[in-house]
């Protein structure tokens, strides 16, 4: 889950809630959702919290959320911007994996040190949460004042998004001294290093020019020319990504939280190339040239029709209408009475929604803000009212009856991992996988495994045993152990192409273990589930020869009973002797 | 008189002069001391000896003082570190004397608040200094070490140690004092004249016999007295893992609570664990390292068309005339690759859509109790794989306060109460709650499950038309609260300490 780190002081000051000691400010964000994990080195609180609303992805965003709590503020607030000066002209040459930009200048605006690190902190969130580690979108922030647009359309200042080719031009990105290509970047710089896979297929790469040259290369690195500091007074935001629908909506809260400190936004214009990558979902206009232009930020809301019937059968109360007007504006929303439905008398609200909102696909996501608004808390729990029958599956029902007569023959059961590595699964009890005995098979193997201990889905259970006995010798014997689990192997014949199912495993260790006393266990077994046992005798390179036997169930071939081989017990450390048996489960039924 | 065979050993072994003790007369009779104690109880009721006892103190060197009387006291070799390090002319850094003294964890501790006690020197702002004129060999604590080394289970009156000094060691835990009653006995005068008379042996049975049965000889044998306070041979016999018996009680409960157990493949297409969630495709969670894809095979064979489509059409496009997609892709070859599920609502996903036993009729409830597998880091609370338990209930119009109500009942039977909902967020149930409960025992507030109402976006691809509440927990963390255990390492796997398994408490 993302965290983000919030300074109480900022929030305070953001907020205007003065009086907020620190604890209680920990329970209003508790009550948001944001639960307090620990503070930072610097002091700052540091939450975490569902990566759904991320607008509150930065102390502006958080303090928002908090006037709403508060009642200092409600319904929805949508910050004006002024009409667009700058265009960003989208060349035909950038990479058709990328082929969507976005962007926004902010004026006056006020950094100090900790509203520079809130605006980098939320911009790496977005990086983390809604731009997919920068793959669907990123963004770089520029300053201003350091770009030279050309005025090449009707004397308004124009920057290009282009591709480039990998060593088509030279520009000095953050943290260099040096003059690199873009390829360059991805091979020496510790930032182009970490990116690099997200664009090195390309064939050309994405880059953003001015005047003066290319000054951003995203989704990797900006160039150090337009470097903001505390200094910049006004900021030039671009965003490009896969989706235009997901850079707008970061636009939008990064223009939230900058509108908050007031910095004044003015829109920028948009020009698509051709009509063939800006095929979103979008209001853009058509161009002369073919293409299509949009203006943004797109600050516009949306609407949801949500049913006052479905908001009660949610929350299981009665509500006034008024009191559901209340508690939208209470969530930094707007709902609007009317009566909806074919017969017109079911009663609807028009729910406005605010452009910073990334998380409402459908009415019930409005209904959730609703019940937070509410307290979830302060509704009674009740039982529901409808009854119906509980029973357990058939073979979970076999599992626990054979799992007592296993202990009631004296085996302590156990519960071993399904994963295991092929050493101790083949090597290690002597078998391979293309052996022809039983616990051979080809396993289902993980692509990228947590270690080497844990590569495939084992194939029989008496490994997951022996390696208990191996970790137990230690503790009093006799030591006779049983496992009922599942073993794994290859089948063409199945749907997931693995045959899983569950196996009953026994071991018997101590000083004068024997074949019999396996054989005794597992024909009392068979006894009490009235199945007709034989063991006719088997080669088996886990067993010592001549005290092997299959285990044959109603005619079948089910499992293998023995003595364990000196060798595999050598292998494992053990000083005694170990007889064990196993079979499908399925035998028993 | 007749007696039984080791009253009248123990009666022959004692002397009328002088008192014989316990332990002599055992060694004599060759019987077991407590059999001796008890057959002089017995003769002493009947006037035949007579029984004094007192208490003895003893004392011997515990661990810490063995150790010691071996290597050294830790002060001593503090100081002779300190010494090598020429401690004696100038003040030396304290990290380098302890470094080269080899002294390490509590020892250091123990080395440096006896230092300056004794007079070896003084520890000053991290430095260390060495008196020249200390002298260890006239340490009358190590001298007591070693004098002590030899004995075990000495009278505190043989030892040659002054009693200042055996206060001392005692103080800093190095000598245990271990009081021990001692019982002597002497024969009485009635005593030696029924022995003049002559006792006879009562005949005693060990074993009963099936022939001591049919012949009815039983009536007239005595039968040898055990020692029935005596601990027996241990065994331990077997019994259902304690995880397992967890699972058991938790469906026990939810049969109670009319619930059906679901069941259903570990191996999965992705399309069951994630896409029929309404889980985006480029969701962190599914591209993410916590996953464990399959290398071999790598996709599933088949999946329902028709599904396919409706499950496409809702990410896409979302559900219902208000809904929106999500702006992700969605491509079918991703969602047929397999993976070792990551939830068992990859189960309910498959139950709901009607894909394992028909089409379900509200209302229903189901449940699973079974493994799920992540790729986290194994720590003493987070395995990679471990069990979920799932829970769904289908009716018409179920409210947040059904769901509520449900968890509360179910919680409760596991002493967990005054659960609290935090809202959340999950990207297929809205509204989503976070549980939380407080521990039976610390009180604090901890996490202990996750649900939710099943959103329209999942249900309605699966052709479910009414509400379905949810709600999963992880089996091990039921467990952990319930017996407060520490790593759940030692319990579940190939690493499992069969010692703790056979002696944990059962719990019902």
């Amino acid at each position: 889950m993302p965290t983000v780190d919030i300074d109480p002081d900022e929030l305070r000051e953001l907020t205007g809630r003065e009086e907020k000691r620190d604890e209680e400010l920990k329970e209003d964000l508790f009550g948001l959702g944001l639960e307090f994990e620990g503070r930072t080195e610097e002091g700052a609180f540091e939450l975490e919290f569902a990566p759904d609303r991320l607008d509150r992805l930065s102390v502006e965003g958080v303090a928002r959320s908090m006037r709403y709590q508060y009642g200092d503020a409600r319904g929805v607030h949508v910050p004006s911007a002024n009409s667009p000066e700058w265009t960003i002209v989208v060349d035909d040459s950038v990479p058709e994996e990328r082929p969507y930009v976005t962007g926004v200048v902010v004026r006056d605006v006020d950094l100090d040190e900790e509203s520079l690190e809130s605006l980098i902190q939320l911009q790496e969130k977005l990086h983390a949460t809604m731009g997919r580690k920068r793959a669907k979108g990123a963004i770089g922030i520029h300053d201003l004042t350091m770009l030279k647009g050309s005025a090449a359309t009707e004397g308004n200042p124009t920057i290009e998004y282009v591709g480039v080719e990998p060593d088509g031009d030279r520009f000095v990105p953050l943290d260099s001294d040096a003059e690199l290509t873009p390829g360059e970047v991805l091979e020496d710089h510790p930032t182009g290093r970490t990116y690099a896979d997200l664009v090195s297929e390309y064939e050309r790469y994405p880059a953003i020019y001015d005047d003066l040259g290319l000054f951003s290369f995203p989704p990797v690195i900006n160039g150090r020319r337009t470097e903001v500091s505390t200094d910049s007074r006004d900021l030039f935001v671009e965003m490009t990504g896969t989706d235009q629908w997901t850079i707008d909506k970061m636009l939008n809260i990064v223009c939230y939280a900058l509108a908050a400190r007031g910095a004044t936004l003015e829109e920028v214009t948009i020009e698509y190339a051709d009509s063939e990558s800006a095929n979103a979902d979008s209001n853009g206009s058509r161009t002369q040239s073919g293409g299509r232009e949009l203006v943004r930020p797109d600050l516009s809301t949306k609407t949801k029709t949500v049913s006052h019937d479905r908001i009660e059968t949610i929350l299981g109360i009665d509500l006034d209408p008024d009191e559901v007007v209340d508690l939208a504006e209470r969530s930094g929303l707007e709902a609007e009475k009317r009566d909806g439905g074919d017969d017109g008398d079911e009663l609807v609200y028009e729910v406005t929604i605010p452009p910073y909102r990334v998380d409402v696909l459908h009415p019930l996501d409005v209904i959730d803000d609703l019940g937070r608004a509410y307290g979830f808390n302060d509704l009674e729990p009740k039982y529901p009212d409808v009854g119906t029958v509980g029973g357990r599956h058939e073979r979970s029902r076999l599992e626990r009856s054979v799992r007592e007569q296993l202990v009631g023959l004296g085996f302590e059961d156990l519960l071993n991992f399904h994963m295991i590595s092929e050493a101790e699964n083949y090597d290690r009890v002597g078998i391979s996988p293309d052996d022809d005995v039983f616990g051979a098979g080809e396993p289902a193997t993980i692509k990228e495994p947590y270690s080497e201990d844990y590569t495939m889905l084992r194939t029989w259970v008496t490994p997951s045993l022996m390696m208990v006995l191996e970790r137990n010798t230690h503790r009093a014997y006799p030591q006779d152990l049983a496992e009922i689990g599942v073993a794994a192997v290859l089948d063409d014949a199945e749907n997931t192409g693995v045959d899983e199912r569950r196996r009953v495993g026994a071991v018997l260790a101590s000083h004068d273990a024997g074949y019999e006393d396996a054989k005794a266990r597992l024909q009392a077994l068979c006894r009490r589930f009235d199945v007709d046992l034989e063991t006719p005798p088997t080669e088996h390179p886990t067993y010592i020869p001549g005290r092997t036997a299959s285990v044959v169930v109603d005619g079948e071939e089910v499992g293998v009973i023995g003595e364990i081989h000196p060798k595999v017990l050598v292998e494992h450390d053990l000083e005694v002797p170990v007889a064990g048996f196993e079979f499908d489960l399925a035998a028993l039924r | 008189m007749q007696l039984p065979e080791s009253q009248v050993a123990v009666l022959e072994a004692a002397s009328a002069d002088e008192a014989t003790s316990v332990d002599a007369l055992a060694r004599t009779t060759d019987l077991p001391p407590e059999t001796v104690t008890g057959a002089a109880f017995e003769l002493a009721e009947e006037g035949l000896v007579a029984i004094e006892e007192r208490v003895d103190e003893t004392i011997s060197l515990t661990d810490e003082g063995t150790t010691y009387a071996d290597e050294g006291l830790p002060e001593v070799r503090l100081y002779e570190a300190a010494l090598e390090a020429g401690a004696d002319d100038d003040p030396v850094s304290m990290g380098q004397v302890i470094g080269a003294s080899g002294l390490e964890g509590p020892q250091v501790d123990i080395a440096l608040s006896n230092y300056a006690r004794k007079g070896y020197g003084s520890i000053d702002s991290g430095e260390i200094t060495a008196d020249p004129d200390a002298d260890p060999g006239a340490d009358a604590e190590a001298n007591a070490l070693e004098t002590l080394s030899d004995t075990d289970d000495a009278p505190v009156d043989t030892v040659d140690v002054d009693a200042e000094t055996l206060e001392q060691l005692d103080r800093r835990g190095l000598l245990e004092r271990t009081e021990s009653t001692v019982r002597e006995v002497t024969l009485s005068e009635l005593g030696v004249t029924e022995l003049m008379a002559g006792i006879e042996t009562a005949e005693t049975i060990g074993q009963v016999t099936p022939d001591l049965l049919t012949s009815g000889e039983w009536e007239d044998v005595e039968f040898a007295e055990y020692n029935v306070e005596a601990d027996a041979e241990r065994v331990e016999g077997g019994r259902v893992h304690i995880l397992r018996q967890t699972a058991e009680r938790v469906k026990d409960v939810l049969v109670g609570m009319g619930f059906q157990e679901m069941e259903g493949p570990h191996v999965d297409a992705d399309f069951w664990i994630n896409d029929c969630l309404f889980m985006p495709q480029d969701h962190p969670a599914r591209t993410h390292w916590d996953r464990f894809a399959l290398e071999h095979p790598t996709h599933i064979d088949d999946l329902p068309d028709d599904l396919v489509e409706r499950v496409e059409r809702a990410h896409r496009e979302g559900v219902g005339d208000d809904g929106e997609g999500y702006r992700s892709p969605w491509d079918e070859e991703f969602a047929r690759a397999l993976a070792l599920r990551g939830h068992t609502t990859s189960l309910s996903a498959r139950y709901l859509a009607g894909h394992e036993i028909g089409e379900i009729e509200p209302p229903a409830r189901y449940f699973s109790v079974e493994k799920v597998y992540r790729n986290d880091t194994l720590d003493p609370t987070h395995l990679l794989e471990f069990f979920q338990i799932e829970g769904w209930v289908m009716a018409e119009d179920l409210s947040v306060r059904d769901l509520m109500g449900t968890f509360e009942e179910f919680y409760a039977q596991f002493g967990i109460t005054d659960i609290e909902f935090k809202p959340h967020y999950n990207p297929y149930t809205e509204p989503s709650f976070e549980l939380f409960g407080t521990h039976p025992t610390t009180g604090e507030l901890v996490e202990i499950g996750n649900s939710g109402i099943f959103r329209e976006e999942m249900l309605e691809p699966l052709g479910v038309e009414c509400d379905v509440m949810a709600w999963g927990l992880a089996l091990e963390r039921l467990l952990m609260l319930m017996y407060g255990f520490e790593d759940i390492r030692d319990i579940h796997g190939t690493l499992c300490d069969l010692e703790l398994l056979r002696e944990t408490e059962v719990t019902y």
